[in-house]
């Protein structure tokens, strides 16, 4: 399993938009991806969970994978928070 | 306004076809019944053992005989139904029943005008000073001698009235006779009055008619060949029933005094003469004309106009041609249904149309001539022929006469047919170019879809020749009512504009008439299954246009196209939680939301200030910015409810919660409150996406509603798909 820590910079957090386009990062690899925050922790693949943890500016998450391409998920995903959130 | 009376005769002919699809079946009954019975038949087959006078078989036929003349001897109320259910727009079992009132309320008024003015006198005799043949017992009434006519008056009548008032609303304490109580109800006081109208009408109309008859079967030879002219010629238009129908029915087509009765209309005549055919020594050939050369270009003319146009296939499409001609050729030769060989010709070469018009109609002129007396029910097939020709007997028929005439008219049609089609290269079937959109549609092809849409039907009720129908006539909104003849789909719509004749013609259709708002679809006889899917699905489809842009339109498609082919097992509706304007997601002014990127569903823009749960369900959480809703339906489907775009920048200003996460709701309890005025001005826009996030790949979207729509109205559907 690997992992990483975050924190949320975007002033809006992981709403509705960049939620909808992690969810699609996260679908594209075949290892399971988690997000946590506040000890809830969620699918990254489901929207709707993603959305449901209100993830705001300040806000740290840590995202996990595991499976097959673990390496390449949380190498990508990583790069996509700090791209975007 | 000339369109509009097309479609209004289109209705007209169609609500025929129910009461002539029993004459084929009165037809055979009361000709094997009489041909078995007659004595001369039976002394010449050497069958008195079986067939004669006592035998069991002999009662047996001639309660045949009897049942199928019951049929044309009460043709007039038959018809009367009958239209009545054809025109009726809906609630059609309430015509029928009103249609059968109204016909014995108008011949009991008559009668009793009758009886009030001494025409009939009190004994029940007819007065002696009354013209031959003008009163007759009409279910046991003495009344009027309508004919067919007063049946069809009955039916139209009746079915106005009923289109008119079947949703009628009375005052509280009559309600009991509201609705479609009331159609009844009307209908016997109308024609009651009617019934007092007719005895003054009637007999005007009646001289007019024999005067019309009279100018018909007077002008002799030249007139029977402009009545098989026109009626060949109405055919393209479908209008052909309503031509005919007098000349076969009522007094138009002559009247004859047959066993001691006046009976009227060629194919009446014909009838009643078969069933005295003791009596008759050749049946008259005046009474035949309007039908009996119909034998000669069905059995033997078209049939070679199929041998021509195979024959000018391309040898590569020779098969799949042949296969189309050979089952045309086939119906048209048994059973006389001449539209599938006709359209395969029609549409591609109007001239070959016209050369088929000229020897059709003079075929029945040449019949008349030549005086072949062949009758028939409904055309001029095979069967026919040989029940009403053959079985009768060549010295009451003529038949003989049929076939040297119809082996002429096979080389001509064969030899014109070749003739034009190699010389100005018409793109019959099998000679189109190769890569012409013009796909030959076999039977074989229209049988398996129709096969594949039957098995999906038993599972869920999706139908993919329905579907396209549908979307071919512009959408179901755009379709106002549905109907069929023998070989054509009849539709009225909205505006003809959004009809895609190439959708279909894709679904089998040999062809597309336009005429105003009226359109005919050319399937062949198994136009009614197709008909009958056709409103099993339009039941359950969208009440929604088809789109115009047909850019998008295909696009969508090839995405879909996989997925048509699967089965929908299972259909998720989902209201719309706000009362706006509804669009497909793609309109989103926001390439996220468009792109589908967060899921599918579709757009509402709200007029109102309420947005409600669109399902039973529970809130899954509400963003703290207030602007969306994660929604969970009870019916497992996972909602985002977006207020706007970019209305997370507002921070919850504009919106008032009034729900919490994890609360149970009912459909249509309020869970926002907007501020319109405020949002209008401080976000880009109020276009709401209302979207399915986890979607499977089994699982798509229909959009059910387009434009306005109320909050709680059906917005659109997750169609879940077998997966294999």
């Amino acid at each position: 399993m690997k992992s990483f820590e975050y924190t949320i910079k975007d002033e809006l957090g992981i709403h509705a938009r960049p939620a909808g386009l992690l969810a699609k990062e996260a679908k594209k690899y075949s290892s399971v991806c988690m997000i946590e925050k506040g000890g809830k922790s969620v699918k990254l693949s489901q929207l709707m969970m993603l959305m449901s943890l209100g993830a705001k500016q300040g806000d740290l998450v840590k995202v996990t994978a595991e499976g097959e391409d673990e390496d390449t998920a949380i190498a990508e995903l990583e790069k996509f928070f700090n791209e975007n959130l | 306004m000339k369109d509009k009376i097309f479609s209004v005769l289109q209705r007209i002919g169609r609500s025929f076809m129910l009461p002539i699809a029993i004459l084929p079946v009165a037809g055979l009954l009361l000709g094997i019944g009489s041909s078995f019975t007659n004595a001369t038949t039976i002394e010449t087959y050497g069958l008195t053992g079986i067939l004669g006078d006592g035998t069991i078989l002999h009662s047996l036929l001639m309660i045949m005989n009897k049942v199928g003349s019951a049929v044309f001897d009460n043709l007039p109320l038959i018809f009367a139904v009958g239209v009545a259910i054809g025109m009726a727009k809906k609630e059609k079992e309430v015509s029928a029943l009103s249609a059968v009132i109204a016909y014995f309320v108008m011949n009991t008024a008559i009668s009793a005008m009758l009886i009030n003015n001494g025409q009939i006198l009190e004994n029940g005799e007819i007065a002696e000073s009354v013209l031959e043949g003008t009163i007759t017992s009409v279910c046991g009434i003495q009344s009027l001698q309508m004919g067919v006519f007063g049946g069809i008056i009955v039916g139209l009548g009746v079915a106005a009235l009923h289109n008119r008032f079947y949703r009628i609303q009375l005052p509280n304490a009559l309600s009991f006779f509201g609705g479609t109580r009331f159609v009844p109800i009307i209908s016997t006081i109308v024609y009651m009055f009617v019934g007092i109208l007719m005895y003054f009408v009637w007999p005007a109309v009646q001289n007019g008619i024999y005067a019309l008859g009279g100018l018909v079967t007077g002008s002799g030879y030249a007139g029977t060949l402009v009545f098989g002219l026109i009626k060949r010629a109405l055919i393209p238009f479908g209008l052909h029933h309503v031509f005919y129908m007098p000349f076969w029915q009522t007094a138009v087509g002559g009247t004859m005094e047959v066993a001691g009765q006046i009976v009227q209309g060629g194919q009446n005549i014909f009838f009643a003469q078969l069933a005295d055919s003791a009596n008759i020594a050749h049946f008259s050939a005046d009474a035949t004309r309007y039908f009996s050369g119909e034998f000669i270009f069905m059995i033997f003319g078209l049939p070679g106009a199929a041998l021509a146009m195979y024959q000018c296939a391309k040898p590569e499409k020779k098969k799949a041609a042949g296969g189309l001609l050979l089952s045309a050729a086939l119906a048209c030769m048994a059973t006389g249904i001449t539209e599938p060989l006709e359209f395969s010709f029609l549409f591609v070469a109007p001239a070959l149309f016209v050369v088929q018009v000229i020897l059709a109609g003079s075929a029945y002129m040449i019949a008349h001539m030549l005086n072949i007396a062949v009758g028939l029910t409904f055309s001029g097939g095979f069967l026919d022929f040989f029940l009403f020709g053959i079985l009768q007997g060549n010295e009451k028929t003529s038949w003989i006469r049929v076939i040297p005439v119809g082996i002429v008219y096979f080389f001509l049609y064969y030899f014109i047919f070749k003739f034009m089609i190699r010389k100005f290269d018409f793109k019959t079937p099998g000679r189109e170019e190769d890569d012409a959109e013009t796909k030959l549609y076999t039977k074989a092809d229209v049988n398996a879809r129709k096969a594949a849409a039957g098995q999906e039907q038993i599972s869920a009720g999706e139908d993919s020749v329905s579907e396209a129908i549908t979307r071919g006539l512009g959408g179901k909104k755009n379709i106002s009512d549905v109907d069929c003849c023998a070989t054509r789909l009849r539709c009225t719509v909205h505006d003809a504009a959004r009809i895609n004749d190439s959708i279909l013609k894709a679904t089998g259709a040999s062809g597309v008439v336009h005429k105003g708002n009226g359109v005919q679809v050319i399937y062949g006889p198994n136009v009614t299954v197709i008909k009958s899917n056709l409103e099993d699905y339009l039941e359950k489809a969208p009440d929604t246009y088809a789109e115009a842009e047909e850019a998008e339109e295909t696009k969508q498609e090839e995405v879909k196209n996989t997925d048509t082919e699967k089965k929908v097992t299972r259909r998720i509706v989902i209201s719309s939680p706000i009362t706006g304007t509804a669009a497909d997601l793609g309109t989103a002014p926001d390439e996220a939301f468009a792109q589908r990127m967060m899921g599918d569903g579709a757009v509402v823009t709200p007029e109102e200030a309420c947005v409600c749960a669109p399902e039973d369900g529970e809130v899954a959480f509400v963003f703290d910015t207030k602007h969306a809703i994660g929604y969970l339906t009870d019916s497992g489907v996972s909602l985002l409810i977006h207020v706007g775009i970019d209305t997370v920048k507002l921070n919850g200003e504009g919106f008032e919660v009034l729900v919490e996460n994890g609360q149970k709701v009912k459909k249509g309890q309020p869970m926002l409150k907007l501020d319109l005025e405020y949002l209008k001005a401080n976000a880009p826009s109020l276009a709401s996406p209302i979207l399915c996030t986890e979607l499977e790949d089994n699982q798509r979207i229909r959009l059910l509603k387009e434009g306005p729509v109320k909050a709680g109205e059906p917005l659109f559907e997750v169609e879940v798909l077998n997966q294999d």
